[in-house]
């Protein structure tokens, strides 16, 4: 199938891959379809496209390439939205909200993404413990590389 | 909006199985228990406004800072 993205014009999709977020996402409620799509020569970041809104684009990435030993426990609402039956097919990713410079731009590891990779279903999850930020400044030596 | 008044230690059930208890009521501050199923997600309402808020700012403008700074 075919999408109007907000960056790279109308691309062609396998609808296979779209991810469903049940219940949106805080602040987009309405947005339950989103595809992750690749960011030309950059490997860092991603993009979250919606699917029913061509201007509505997130860049995401890997919490992982911002800080070091970053978990959770997935908590059971959230084996239970997505169907979760092992680990293994669980991926995770952070919104990344990008200001002037890298070096102010900021990850949200206070709520990640959780994707099920089996199912495609989706969902930020809020996390009720104090040691992740909403606004984690970028690590720009591991970003660059 | 429903609007219930309640006393402490009184109760409000919201389907068949949650139930919202008042357990203190101090000042401006009321204590309440929530006894709900594990596959329901209980947030406080300012935690879910500040992570809407960084939605709503992380929303892509323009893409020039990654085409040209990481390439």
């Amino acid at each position: 199938m075919n999408i109007q993205t907000a960056y790279i014009g109308e691309i062609e999709i396998d609808p296979a891959m779209i991810l469903t977020f049940e219940h949106g996402i805080p602040g987009f409620e309405e947005e339950k379809q989103f595809v992750q799509l690749p960011i030309e020569e950059n490997n860092m970041f991603q993009i979250l496209q919606s699917i029913q809104t061509k201007e509505l684009a997130f860049i995401i990435t890997s919490p992982y390439l911002i800080t070091e030993n970053y978990t959770f426990e997935i908590d059971e609402a959230t084996v239970h939205a997505l169907d979760i039956k092992c680990e293994k097919e669980v991926a995770v990713f952070v919104i990344v909200t990008l200001k002037e410079t890298l070096e102010e731009s900021t990850a949200n590891l206070k709520a990640p993404i959780v994707i099920n990779t089996t199912n495609h279903k989706a969902k930020q999850v809020i996390l009720n413990d104090e040691t992740y930020a909403i606004r984690h400044k970028l690590n720009l030596q591991s970003v660059k590389g | 909006m429903l609007v219930l008044s309640r006393k402490k230690g009184e109760s409000i059930w919201i389907g068949d199985d949650i139930e919202i208890i008042i357990s203190e009521v101090k000042g401006d501050q009321v204590k309440i228990g929530i006894r709900a199923p594990k596959h329901i997600d209980i947030v406080r309402g300012e935690l879910r406004h500040a992570i809407s808020q960084s939605n709503t700012e992380a929303v892509i403008k323009n893409l020039n800072l990654l085409k040209n700074e990481l390439k």
